[in-house]
């Protein structure tokens, strides 16, 4: 590297940054995208994984919405539109695990408000003791 | 121009020439600010930058992806898609952030609740050993007042002992006493009823005798009976005479403890021998016919007097015929009360 002058390398820099941007474009102008199987597969997993009765109590709309997504990329899949077939089943994976992830918020809150109720009663009925 | 300056101009440059070879510009993209916006958000809160680093870092991951899409001219759906995708990943991040908050304040109410039951406890056994020592006391207090009742009962018992000795020896002395008094009682009673007894033979005896005009002289009690017994010079009693000895008799039987001395008396006329017979026959006819009466023999004595010992003068019809007698005497008994 040290033999090589300033101009060679920006020369190298260019070319390389060039190279890459023209793929990405390349495959980003591609007309037809692969099957997005595995994403399909891991969006049916993270909905399964979600549809608890947990979940449907606290997040039974935001697990609809998973649910509904995944329908919908299925049904993209069926229609060979396997770019938007992507694009949902990449969704529906993040949903899934948003609604999961709001319903374990909810109950943590519940448990905590409880927590605190009890902890209250008790000292109530400590300071109540006291001045008996 | 520095050689770094030039590099990142000849990309750009290259890249929106490419861009514009697929026919769209990047514009403007609603969704990716407000993922964005959204992502500082989080990345400024504390709790969720502290509580849930690993999704944070992944929602900043997920939107440069969007952001490098979009500064390279990506399609305005694949952008609304990825920031799509950063802006849930920030949500999944702020929910985790809260549910471990939540979950750490449960933990710490729960331990808190911990601590103030010990505290109670605490408090409670503390007041508890206060109740006991004080109940002890209070036990030993009572301990000695029973111990002091104890002995003061034994004082009392012993005391009563005494009293009830002293009473059961006094009870024992009345029993004596009243046992005593009963047997004076009894013999007093006994006494009176010999009196009473002897007392009324006496007056029985008295009337009895008073029905034959009987006498009461120092020889005792003497029932004289007249001539009129014997026919002149005879010894033979007459048949007036068994009235007056029909009396005797009874008297006799009713008192079986007399006895009697029958003695004959005659008067002047004729010799003095001849009057002894005849007053010894006299007698002996009396006590024959008293026999004869059912008296026994044993308790009748005779003795003859004959003019001896005349009750009247004999010059006179009536003073002789006072001196023709027979007299039954009765010996004065130890019991015989005289004073009358």
């Amino acid at each position: 590297m040290n033999a090589s002058t300033p101009g060679a390398r920006r020369a190298l820099a260019t070319t390389s940054a060039l190279a890459a941007a023209v793929l990405f474009a390349l495959a980003g102008c591609a007309s037809s995208p692969p099957m997005p199987t595995a994403q399909m597969a891991v969006a049916e997993a993270a909905v399964q994984h979600a549809n608890t009765s947990g979940t449907s109590d606290n997040a039974a709309g935001e697990l609809q919405v998973a649910v509904g997504k995944l329908a919908s990329a299925r049904d993209a899949m069926s229609a060979k539109d396997y770019g938007r077939a992507r694009q949902l089943a990449e969704q529906v994976e993040v949903d899934a695990q948003a609604a999961e992830l709001h319903a374990q918020a909810a109950r943590s809150r519940k448990a905590a408000q409880e927590t605190q109720d009890a902890a209250r009663v008790l000292q109530e009925e400590i300071n109540r003791k006291t001045v008996r | 121009m520095t050689p770094r300056t030039f590099t990142l101009t000849t990309l750009s440059l290259a890249t929106a020439a490419l861009m514009a070879a697929c026919g769209s510009l990047p514009m403007p993209n609603g969704a990716l600010d407000q993922a964005r916006s959204r992502y500082d958000t989080a990345k400024n809160d504390p709790q969720v930058a502290t509580l849930a680093p690993d999704e944070l870092k992944r929602a900043g991951d997920s939107l440069r992806v969007a952001e490098q899409t979009w500064g390279s001219g990506g399609k305005p759906s694949e952008v609304d898609h990825l920031a799509y995708l950063a802006s849930q990943r920030v949500t999944i991040a702020q929910d985790t952030a809260a549910s471990k908050a939540a979950q750490a304040v449960t933990a710490g109410a729960g331990a808190e609740r911990d601590r103030m039951r010990l505290a109670l406890r605490t408090r409670e056994a503390d007041r508890a050993q206060a109740a006991l020592a004080q109940s002890q006391q209070a036990n030993a207090q009572k301990s000695s007042e029973l111990a002091a009742a104890d002995s003061q009962l034994a004082a009392r018992s012993s005391e009563i002992d005494a009293a009830q000795a002293a009473l059961n020896r006094s009870q024992q002395l009345n029993a004596q006493k009243t046992a005593e008094l009963a047997a004076a009682d009894a013999a007093a009673q006994n006494d009176k009823a010999r009196i009473e007894r002897r007392d009324a033979r006496l007056g029985d005896l008295e009337t009895q005798l008073k029905d034959l005009n009987a006498k009461k002289t120092e020889r005792g009690m003497v029932v004289t009976l007249g001539d009129v017994l014997f026919d002149t010079g005879k010894a033979q009693l007459t048949a007036d005479s068994t009235g007056n000895l029909g009396k005797l008799a009874a008297f006799f039987q009713r008192n079986p403890q007399r006895s009697a001395s029958i003695e004959g008396y005659t008067d002047s006329i004729g010799s003095a021998s001849a009057n002894l017979d005849l007053s010894n026959r006299r007698a002996g006819a009396v006590k024959t016919a008293l026999v004869g009466l059912g008296v026994p023999a044993e308790r009748l004595s005779t003795q003859a007097h004959g003019e001896e010992m005349p009750a009247a003068s004999n010059d006179t019809v009536a003073g002789r015929q006072m001196n023709r007698r027979v007299e039954i005497v009765f010996a004065p008994q130890a019991d015989d009360v005289l004073t009358k």
